[in-house]
C-alpha cells in the first residue's frame, strides 16, 4: 500500500523513466531495411566473420572448406568462431556481436530466427545470383523457410537408421535386420544377455525414451506422426500415430524393466565418445544418425556392423525406407557488417555441389543436394549408403519449424519421458494436454 | 576547520554559524564522493532493473525486435498454462523447507558434538568445515561422479554389502533432490562453525545454574541452549532459505554432468531439470525462458514473481537480524 | 553471485575460535563421541579421497568395478592441460576474481566507512537498500542488466562480471561495515582533532586497523568470484576464450564425455588454489574474528 500520493507520484515517474531507458536500451531495430545490390559484387573483398558449432576434427573439415573458398578469393579473409551453439548464437546476433554468418546444429531456431528477423530474408539474393532452390531435397527445402520466408539454407543433413552390430545377430540366429517395430522387440530380447546379478550385459535395444538418439522425433517418421496443423497448431494429441509409438515403446520397457534398464543406460559410455555402447558391442541395435558411421570408422574400426532403415510401425509398413531428417542450416545475420560476403560464402557452401561433397566426405553428413547425392564424387561405404536412400525416400520426414523452436517436441517429449516410467494414466487426456501446453505456449510469442 | 562538536560526535548536521556552512558544505561533499560509487551501483545495478522487470514483464520481447505491451498476458500464461512453472516452483519449495532445515539440524548436531571434544578440536574443525571450501561446481561433478549409479563408488561399496542393484540416484527423478540434499550436509561446515562459535559462546554458568536446578541434558537443550542460540539460529535460517530460493548452480551443474549428454551445438537449456524435471528449479526455469528460449519479457514476469515472493520472506524476518538493522551505526 | 557467501565468511573468521577446555567426564561417553565424530570425519573426507583415487586411474578402469588404481597413472593431469585450454581458464578466473576484487575494495571501502562511522540524513535508507540488494535474488534483476551489458556489446566478456564491482559490491559493503564498526570511534575522532578530513580519516587511521577485515572480504570476493558459474554462464558461454575454470569443468563432461578419470583430475585441480589460499590466509581470518551480527 502506498498511502502518501507523493510518493506514488515519484514511483509512478520513476518506472516511467525505467521504461523508456528500457525502451532506449532495446533499441529500434525491428524494420530492418535490406537494400541489395543489383547485382553481385564482381571481386569479393574483405572481412567476414563465420559462426558455427563444430568442434576438434569435425571444425577442421569446415575450416577446409572455408580454405577453399578463401583461395578462391584471396582478398577475403573468413574469422572462424567455432562451438557456438543455439544459445550462443542468438546472444551474439541479439548483442549486435559481428556475427555474419551463423551454422546452427538444428533446424529448431529456424522459427524464431525468421520471424524476428535474426537471420536475414535470403529471398533477393536467391532471386539475384538465380539460385535454383529446386536442387535442395524436398524434405531440407521445408525446414529452412517459414511462414513462406526463407532465411536460411540446409548445410547437410542428418538422417536416422538402424545401427545393428553383425556379430551379435548372427549369434543370435538373425539373418535379415527388423522391418517393424514388433520385429525389433523380439530380436532385441533375443540378444539380451544378463549378468550372475541379474543386470544386464548387453541389450539388444535400449528402448529408453531420452537415451542416446531416442528422441520423439526421430521415431515419428515409423508411424508418419504429425505434430503441427497446416494452422500451426499441434495436432500431437489427434495424431494415431502418437499413442502407437509410445504403447509400444512404454510395454518394451516393461518387459526388461524400467529401472534395470536406467541403471545399464547410467553405467554406459557416453554418446559421443569412444565408450558409445554400440561401438563396445553392449547395444546390439540402436537408431543413431549417419554420422555414426565415421566416429566407428575412427574410434572402432573392428566392429562388425551394418545400417538399414528404421523399423516401421506394425501397420505402416509402407512406410519403410524412410527415416527422419534433420540438418545443420545457415544464415545471415541481422547486424552482418558484410552481408554480400556472408552471401558468398553462404551460397559457395551451400550450393556449389563440389563443396557440399567434400564437406559430406569430410563430416560423414548427408549432402542436402540431390546432385550431391548423386556426385560420383561421394564416398559411400556399405553402411552410409542406407543415409543416403534415406535422404531422397519420400516417407522421410522432418519437425517443422515454429515460433517456439523445438518448445513443442521438448513440451511433448517431457510427458512421454514420464509415462514411460510406468505407462499408466490416461493417455489421451495427457496428449491432449500436451497440444494444450503446447498452443499455449506458441500464443505467448505470436499470438495477438 | 571542524568544529568541537563534529569531532566529537563525527555528525555532520550541525548547527550553522557564519564561515562554518562553508565547511560543512565541503564535508559533506567529501562524504557524498565516498558514497557516490555505491549509490550508482545501487541505481544501475538494483533500482533500475527492478524497475525495468517491471516494464519488461508486461511485453513481448525477444532481444531482436522492439519490446511489444501485451498487458498482463505473461502473467496469465504464468499462473494458468506455464507447463512447468509449477513443478520449478514445487522444487524449489523442497530445497527451503527439506534441504535447509536437515543442513541446519545436521550442523546444529556436529557443532554440539565438537564442543566436547576436547582435544585437537582444531583439527576436527578444519576437517569438517573443508567440505564446504570446496568450489561448488567442483563438488557436484564429484557427487555425481560418486554416486553414478553403474560404477561410481558409492554402488560399487553397496554392493559389497549386498545391494547388487544400488539406487540411480542423480538419474533417478525421485532420489535427485535427496542426492543433492546429500551434497548440502557434506558442505554444511559454513553452518557448522557459526553454530560452533554460538555454542561456546553460551554462558557455562546458565549449564551449571540449570544442572543445579536437577535439569536433564535435553532440558538444558531446550531450556539453556536454544534460546541463547535463537540469534545464530534465526541468521541461519534467513540466510540459508534466501540462497536456497536462489538455487541453481548445484543443481544445474549436476542436471549436466548426470546426463551427461554431448548434444552437440545444444545449449544448456535442454538439459535443465534432468531427471524429468526433477531438478529444474525456479531460477533454472527463469534461465531457460530467459535466456535460452530468449523470453525476455516472461522472463521478466518470472522474476517479477521471485521478486515479489523473496521480499515477502525478507519483510518477515529481516528485523530478526540485529546485522541486517541500521541502529547499530548509532552505538 | 549465486550463493550468499555470508556464512561462510562468518564461519570462516571462526572457524579457529578456541574451545574452553571442559572438566571431568566419563570416559565412556568420550570413546562413543569419539567414534562418531571418527565415523563422521571418514565420511566427510571419503569424497575427496575417491575424486584423488580416480583422477589416477586409466579411463577403461574408471568405467570398471575397481576403487583403487593400478597402475597409477598421473597421465590424466597431464592430458587435462592437453585436452581442454586448461592454463587458460585458470588464467581467465585469476584475471576476473583479482580485478573484481580490487575493484570492490576501491568503491566498496568508503562507502563502507561512510555507513559505519558518518551520520547523515539518508544514511538508514541506503543502508537498508544495500541489506536488500545483498539479499534479494540475482536472477530478479537479471534480464534488464544482461540486456543492458548486450546492447553495449559487452557479452561474451568477463567485463559484465568484473566491471560492476567499481560501483560498490552490496554484501563487500556490508561485511566491511561490520568490521568497521568495531573499531572503536573515538580514534577516528581523535584523527579529525589531528586535522585529517574523513579521506584522512579513512586512510591513515582506519584502514591501518581494518587490515584484517579488509582481507577477509577480500578473500571471500575472490572466492566467490573463482567459484562462480551462473555468471560467466550468463555472460561468457557463447566465447571459450573467457571461459573461467568453473565454469570450463561444468561444460567438460558435457564435451568429453564419460572420460571420469579426466574429470576427475580437473575437478582436483580446480579445488586446490582455493584450499590451499585458505590454508595460507589463515592467519588474516584468525585476526579478522569479528562480529557479522551472528552473535546478535
Amino acid at each position: 500500500m502506498i498511502r502518501s500520493t507523493a510518493l506514488r507520484r515519484q514511483l509512478v515517474g520513476a518506472v516511467a523513466v525505467a521504461a523508456a531507458t528500457a525502451l532506449i536500451l532495446s533499441g529500434c531495430s525491428g524494420s530492418a531495411n535490406q537494400k541489395v545490390d543489383k547485382a553481385a559484387p564482381k571481386v569479393l573483398s574483405g572481412n567476414v566473420s563465420f559462426w558455427h558449432f563444430f568442434t576438434d576434427r569435425e571444425a577442421k573439415v569446415i575450416q577446409s572448406v572455408v580454405d577453399d573458398f578463401e583461395k578462391a578469393n584471396p582478398k577475403v579473409h573468413v574469422s572462424v568462431h567455432s562451438g557456438q551453439d543455439d544459445t550462443k548464437l542468438q546472444q551474439a546476433i541479439s548483442a549486435g556481436n559481428n556475427v555474419d554468418l551463423g551454422m546452427s546444429y538444428s533446424t529448431d531456431i529456424v522459427g524464431s530466427f525468421c520471424t524476428s528477423g535474426a537471420f536475414r530474408d535470403l529471398a533477393p539474393y536467391i532471386k539475384r545470383d538465380k539460385v535454383d532452390i529446386s536442387a535442395l531435397t524436398p524434405v531440407t527445402r521445408s525446414y529452412t523457410e517459414f511462414n513462406g520466408k526463407r532465411c536460411a539454407m540446409p548445410a547437410l543433413t542428418d538422417d536416422y537408421a538402424l545401427y545393428y552390430n553383425t556379430d551379435l545377430m548372427t549369434a543370435a540366429g538373425i539373418t535379415s535386420p527388423p522391418r517393424t517395430l514388433s520385429e525389433l522387440e523380439t530380436d532385441a530380447l533375443k540378444m539380451t544377455t544378463y549378468n550372475a546379478d541379474g543386470s544386464i550385459k548387453v541389450l539388444g535395444y535400449d528402448p529408453l525414451m531420452g537415451y542416446y538418439e531416442n528422441a520423439a522425433a526421430h521415431y515419428g517418421p515409423a508411424a508418419g506422426a504429425k505434430w503441427l496443423g497446416s494452422d500451426g497448431k499441434s495436432v500431437i494429441g489427434s495424431d494415431a500415430g502418437w499413442p502407437e509409438l509410445m504403447k509400444w515403446q512404454t510395454a518394451f520397457v516393461k518387459k526388461i524393466g524400467y529401472a534395470k534398464l536406467k541403471r545399464f543406460s547410467a553405467s554406459l559410455g557416453q554418446e559421443f565418445t569412444a565408450q558409445n555402447s554400440f561401438q563396445k558391442g553392449k547395444l546390439a541395435m540402436n537408431m543413431d544418425g549417419e554420422y555414426r558411421t565415421a566416429f566407428i570408422a575412427d574410434q572402432a574400426p573392428d566392429l562388425k556392423y551394418a545400417t538399414a532403415p528404421f523399423p516401421t510401425a506394425d501397420d505402416h509398413t509402407d512406410l519403410y525406407g524412410g527415416g527422419y531428417i534433420t540438418g545443420n542450416i545457415m544464415g545471415i545475420s541481422k547486424g552482418s557488417q558484410n552481408p554480400e560476403l556472408a552471401w558468398a560464402l553462404l551460397k559457395y557452401m551451400t550450393t556449389d555441389t563440389a563443396a557440399v561433397v567434400k564437406l559430406a566426405n569430410g563430416l560423414k553428413n548427408i549432402p542436402h543436394l540431390t546432385s550431391a547425392l548423386k556426385s560420383p564424387d561421394l564416398v559411400v561405404s556399405a553402411q552410409y549408403k542406407t543415409f543416403v536412400d534415406v535422404a531422397q525416400n519420400a516417407n522421410s520426414s522432418t519437425t517443422p519449424p515454429s515460433p517456439v523452436g523445438a518448445g513443442y517436441q521438448q513440451t511433448f517429449e517431457q510427458y512421454w519421458d514420464k509415462y514411460q516410467e510406468t505407462g499408466a494414466g490416461d493417455l489421451a487426456a495427457g496428449l491432449t494436454k500436451v497440444d494444450k501446453q503446447i498452443n499455449a505456449s506458441l500464443a505467448l510469442v505470436s499470438g495477438p | 576547520m571542524t568544529t568541537l562538536a563534529e569531532r566529537t560526535t563525527g555528525r555532520a548536521v550541525i548547527a550553522a554559524r557564519p564561515g562554518q556552512q562553508r565547511a560543512r558544505r565541503r564535508r559533506l561533499l567529501v562524504v557524498f564522493g565516498m558514497l557516490l560509487p555505491a549509490l550508482l551501483g545501487l541505481a544501475v545495478f538494483f533500482v533500475y532493473p527492478l524497475l525495468a522487470s517491471i516494464f519488461f514483464s508486461l511485453t513481448r520481447y525477444d532481444g531482436l525486435s522492439d519490446p511489444q505491451w501485451i498487458g498482463l498476458r505473461n502473467y496469465q500464461y504464468l499462473f494458468t498454462e506455464d507447463p512447468n512453472v509449477w513443478v520449478a516452483a514445487g522444487n524449489t519449495l523442497w530445497f527451503v523447507v527439506i534441504m535447509v532445515p536437515v543442513k541446519l539440524a545436521f550442523a546444529f548436531a556436529v557443532a554440539g558434538l565438537l564442543t566436547r571434544a576436547r582435544r585437537s578440536s582444531g583439527v576436527w574443525r578444519t576437517l569438517f568445515y573443508l567440505p564446504a571450501l570446496v568450489p561448488p561446481v567442483a563438488s557436484v561433478v564429484a557427487f555425481v561422479f560418486l554416486f553414478n549409479p553403474g560404477t561410481g563408488p558409492i554402488n560399487l561399496i553397496l554392493s559389497f554389502f549386498g545391494v547388487k542393484q544400488g539406487p540411480l540416484w542423480f538419474n533417478d527423478p525421485n532420489l535427485s533432490k535427496p542426492s543433492l540434499l546429500l551434497l548440502a550436509v557434506w558442505v554444511m561446515g559454513d553452518v557448522m562453525i557459526i553454530f560452533l562459535a554460538g555454542l561456546l559462546d553460551v554462558p557455562r554458568e546458565l549449564y551449571e545454574a540449570s544442572s543445579l536446578d536437577g535439569a536433564n541434558g535435553p532440558q538444558k537443550l531446550r531450556y539453556v541452549t536454544f534460546p541463547a542460540m535463537i540469534p545464530v539460529l534465526i541468521f541461519s535460517l534467513v540466510t540459508g532459505v534466501i540462497a536456497a530460493l536462489q538455487y541453481f548452480t548445484e543443481a544445474a551443474v549436476a542436471s549436466t554432468v548426470a546426463l551427461g549428454k554431448a548434444s552437440v551445438g545444444e545449449g544448456i537449456g535442454a538439459t535443465l531439470g534432468y531427471p524429468d524435471n526433477s531438478l529444474l528449479t525456479y531460477t533454472e526455469w527463469l534461465y531457460v525462458r530467459g535466456f535460452s528460449n530468449f523470453q525476455f519479457g516472461y522472463a521478466s514476469a518470472l522474476a517479477v514473481l521471485l521478486f515479489i515472493v523473496a521480499a515477502a520472506f525478507l519483510v518477515l524476518f529481516l528485523r530478526k537480524v540485529k546485522a541486517f538493522m541500521p541502529e547499530e551505526a548509532t552505538s | 553471485m549465486t550463493s550468499l557467501p555470508l556464512r561462510q565468511v562468518v564461519a570462516t573468521t571462526a572457524v579457529v575460535a578456541r574451545a574452553p577446555r571442559r572438566r571431568g567426564r566419563r570416559p565412556l561417553a568420550w570413546v562413543a563421541e569419539h567414534v562418531v565424530l571418527v565415523a563422521l570425519a571418514i565420511l566427510f573426507i571419503s569424497p575427496i579421497v575417491f575424486v584423488f583415487l580416480t583422477s589416477v586411474m586409466t579411463s577403461n578402469q574408471t568405467l570398471s568395478a575397481t576403487l583403487w588404481p593400478d597402475p597409477w597413472t598421473w597421465n590424466n593431469y597431464v592430458e587435462a592441460f592437453q585436452r581442454v585450454p586448461l592454463a587458460r581458464w585458470f588464467g581467465n578466473s585469476a584475471i576476473y576474481a583479482t580485478s573484481a576484487t580490487l575493484l570492490m575494495l576501491l568503491s566498496s571501502i568508503p562507502a563502507a566507512y561512510v555507513l559505519a562511522r558518518i551520520k547523515f540524513r539518508g544514511a538508514n535508507v541506503i543502508f537498508v537498500a544495500i541489506i536488500i540488494a545483498m539479499l534479494l535474488p540475482p536472477q530478479v534483476t537479471a534480464v534488464p542488466v544482461y540486456l543492458m551489458w548486450s546492447k553495449l556489446g559487452l557479452t561474451g566478456t568477463l567485463l559484465p562480471l568484473i566491471l560492476p564491482n567499481a560501483l560498490g559490491d552490496a554484501f563487500s559493503i556490508f561485511l566491511l561495515r561490520q568490521f568497521f564498526l568495531t573499531i572503536p570511534k573515538e580514534y577516528a575522532d581523535a584523527g579529525r582533532i589531528d586535522g585529517n578530513g574523513e579521506w584522512g580519516v579513512l586512510v591513515r587511521v582506519i584502514l591501518p586497523m581494518a587490515k584484517p577485515g579488509i582481507a577477509a572480504t577480500a578473500i571471500f570476493m575472490f572466492f566467490n568470484s573463482w567459484n562462480d558459474y551462473y555468471g560467466p554462464l550468463l555472460y561468457t558461454s557463447e566465447n571459450p576464450q573467457w571461459w573461467p575454470v568453473a565454469y570450463g569443468l561444468a561444460t567438460f563432461r558435457g564435451i568429453h564425455g564419460t572420460d571420469w578419470g579426466l574429470t576427475m583430475a580437473i575437478t582436483m585441480l580446480v579445488m586446490v588454489p582455493v584450499v590451499l589460499i585458505f590454508f595460507f590466509a589463515q592467519k588474516i581470518f584468525v585476526e579478522g574474528i569479528t562480529l557479522t551480527g551472528v552473535k546478535g
